[in-house]
């Protein structure tokens, strides 16, 4: 992306950047978990990284669109389970067909996410503040929409189990992946959407410059709102994988999954001050965060290394990210 | 000026959305309350330490769970809802809303402190977090009931009695019948038995933990089997059991705690001990942490012939999967008599009578016995 800029093209640069380097990150990782543990190698432990990536893989490419304008969105995380919680209750105690209930957690985060573009681009709230209370009211909703209860989604053999077999099929004896060729194609679709579409541009733009898109006759307002509602949307659709995925969704948690997708989509090289991500790349950031969160237990390391690591990784990816934009200042 | 009116606004709106949700949770509990309560006293008889209810005046408590996380505490407001209305005394409920947000509990426990209650029952989701608060709490002359979970170092007098769950023999009881049924698969080479603990913080989990791992090897050594211990470090320094070298060892018992309580880093931990081939036995010492091995056995699948599984608590999913064969079987406690217990105690306290420590039992259930009438009830979904 910002090829154009550099005086000379590194080697790396070509085979794109941060992105290149955080798929060898992955590779590594992977290589290295895969040799210390004879039990990471197994097929079902890549189907369990798969399964619990997708929630956060789709909250990630999201949440992309408000980092890339410079914002942030904290009500992700907590706003998926809400999401989950208010399909899931009129699923299971009010008898909707599954469908509908999936659909209606799709469109509470669509409006969860319009009321923070409300809020960021027309009120002018800062996008921290906006989405950290957005953040509590949807954590409070969860409950409220549940009655306080953990809900658990119809299982896989249960009448209405079908959606949970979007995400992974058996065929046989063995299970496939199936939701991974979603992601696949999902990332496909808005790296598009990002770079070859009105509203990704102008995302970009708001970004790396609000004035100038400004005073360029961009509907900043307008496009500004809609890279929450994107963020939202993708929360909606994260809390469908997460409702397919886990038996049961329990009110009061979601906090905190938010960072993890933000943290990925900052490793695969979103700008940690805007302007400049993209898709493919928080895809494969969220995967240097799934690797570790799997692979430390294999290895016996206790979990408190995880949240350490991942730590550094991010501080890595951030120091990337700055001395990149240094050396195209010079 | 209007950006002053839109945040004033603002946060009346959020301010009115975290009460609505206070009221929301205990408008539930009362509906259902009615139809329990009858079963849930009797239940309660044996440790109901009250004389006579209603001492005719209208006590206020302030009542502090470890989360909203698990039906588990849903049913111990429900059985506490259900007595302060029984005993016409009014309760205020909170609870953070992870049971690792220990500082938010605390917080919780310093206003509910301010409020100058006639006595405050507390699950404490870390022991050690609480004791200035709890020392605060004796200075201003409020009787605390700690529930469900201890606090063993709390400043003399300030806690005046504990209504908790035998957690440390709750935990020997899943060991005493898991140990059998896997006697056949000793003596053929190392095995080892996997422990998931959502946390190393609280006591009721620590015991637990610690109460199947020191049943688990006392067995063993009963019957000429070495045990090692490994894992999580405070379970490992913590047990009671004679242990050996991991490589000398007949069984190896392998601890597992995640960095957070979700069920996605409890089925991680899970994951990681049930793929080694040697694993013959899991526990899982909390609802999380029993759907967390569930979880991991959704790809792996080796629950219920290669490994059997034991959990802990109730809740829609775990029932499921012990009715199926998944898992092997489970402890469950009874939150509804425990939460009915311990406002009998406050309004005892409050009445200046002497009070006591008031332990409750943990019961065995699997798929033969869990429509038994003294069993059912305490299976909260």
């Amino acid at each position: 992306m910002n090829s154009k800029e550099l005086g000379k093209k590194s080697i790396l640069t070509k085979l794109g950047g941060q992105k290149f380097i955080v798929l060898l990150v992955v590779i590594v990782l992977f290589a290295f978990f895969a040799v210390a543990s004879p039990d990471f190698r197994k097929y079902t432990t890549v189907l369990s990284i798969l399964d619990y990536s997708y929630y956060i893989v789709l909250m990630a490419i999201g949440v992309t669109f408000p980092l890339i304008t410079a914002g942030v969105d904290l009500s992700i995380g907590t706003g998926l389970i809400c999401y989950s919680l208010a399909g899931g209750y009129l699923v299971v105690q009010c008898g909707w067909p599954v469908g509908l209930g999936m659909l209606v957690s799709v469109l509470f985060g669509i409006a969860i996410g319009a009321l923070n573009g409300v809020l960021i681009s027309i009120m002018e709230l800062p996008p921290f503040l906006a989405t950290l209370c957005t953040c509590m009211i949807t954590r409070g909703l969860g409950s409220i929409c549940s009655k306080s209860f953990g809900i658990s989604w119809p299982a896989a053999s249960a009448p209405g189990g079908w959606f949970r077999s979007i995400f992974k099929v058996t065929l046989g004896n063995t299970k496939y992946p199936l939701g991974f060729l979603w992601i696949l194609l999902i990332v496909a679709a808005m790296a598009f959407v990002l770079n070859h579409t009105r509203i990704g541009r102008y995302t970009i733009a708001i970004g790396s410059n609000k004035e100038a898109a400004v005073l360029s006759g961009i509907n900043v307002k307008f496009y500004h709102i809609m890279a929450y509602v994107i963020s939202g949307f993708f929360a909606g659709l994260a809390s469908i994988a997460y409702s397919a995925v886990f038996a049961t969704v329990q009110p009061g948690t979601g906090a905190g999954f938010e960072l993890e997708a933000i943290g990925g989509a900052i490793i695969g090289g979103v700008s940690a001050t805007g302007g400049a991500g993209s898709i493919e790349g928080a895809l494969i950031g969220v995967f240097v965060i799934c690797l570790l969160k799997t692979g430390l237990p294999f290895v016996g390391l206790q979990a408190n290394w995880q949240q350490i690591i991942t730590g550094l990784v991010l501080i890595g990816a951030v120091l990337v990210d700055i001395i990149k934009k240094r050396r195209e200042a010079k | 000026m209007k950006k002053k009116v839109l945040s004033t606004l603002l946060t009346a709106a959020l301010a009115a959305s975290l009460l609505a949700g206070c009221g929301e949770t205990a408008a539930p509990a009362a509906d259902t309350a009615s139809s329990d309560a009858g079963a849930a006293t009797e239940e309660a008889a044996p440790a109901d330490t009250s004389s006579d209810a209603g001492s005719g005046e209208a006590y206020h408590f302030e009542i502090i769970v470890k989360s909203y996380q698990s039906s588990y505490w849903q049913a111990a407001v429900k059985g506490i809802e259900a007595e302060a209305e029984a005993k016409g005394v009014t309760v205020n409920c909170t609870g953070p809303n992870a049971e690792s947000d220990i500082a938010d509990q605390v917080n919780m426990l310093n206003s509910a402190i301010n409020n100058a209650p006639d006595g405050i029952g507390l699950a404490a989701c870390d022991q050690s977090a609480c004791l200035d608060a709890l020392q605060a709490a004796m200075d201003a002359g409020i009787p605390v009931v700690c529930f469900d979970s201890g606090c063993p170092d709390a400043p003399a007098g300030s806690v005046v009695s504990t209504v908790a769950t035998d957690n440390y023999s709750a935990g020997a009881t899943a060991a005493e019948n898991l140990y059998p049924a896997l006697k056949d698969k000793l003596g053929n080479g190392q095995v080892r038995v996997g422990e998931i603990n959502q946390e190393a913080t609280s006591e009721s989990i620590i015991n637990r933990g610690l109460g199947f791992i020191d049943k688990f090897a006392e067995l063993a050594k009963a019957d000429g089997y070495t045990v090692a211990v490994i894992g999580n470090e405070k379970y490992v320094n913590d047990t009671k059991a004679e242990t050996v070298a991991e490589a000398d060892a007949d069984i190896v018992i392998e601890v597992g705690v995640p960095a957070q309580t979700t069920v996605e880093l409890c089925a991680t931990e899970a994951a990681a001990i049930m793929n080694k081939a040697d694993t013959i036995g899991m526990f899982g010492s909390n609802q999380v942490a029993a759907e967390g091995i569930l979880t991991a056995n959704e790809n792996l699948s080796v629950l219920g012939d290669k490994i059997l599984a034991a959990g802990f608590d109730a809740g829609s999913v775990i029932k499921a999967a012990i009715k199926d064969g998944t898992l092997f079987g489970a402890v469950t406690q009874s939150p509804l008599a425990m939460g009915i217990t311990t406002i009998d105690v406050l309004c005892d306290a409050a009445d200046g009578k002497s009070v006591s420590d008031v332990p409750t039992d943990g019961y065995w259930y699997n798929a033969d016995n869990m429509d038994a009438d003294d069993i059912a009830p305490n299976l909260y979904d």
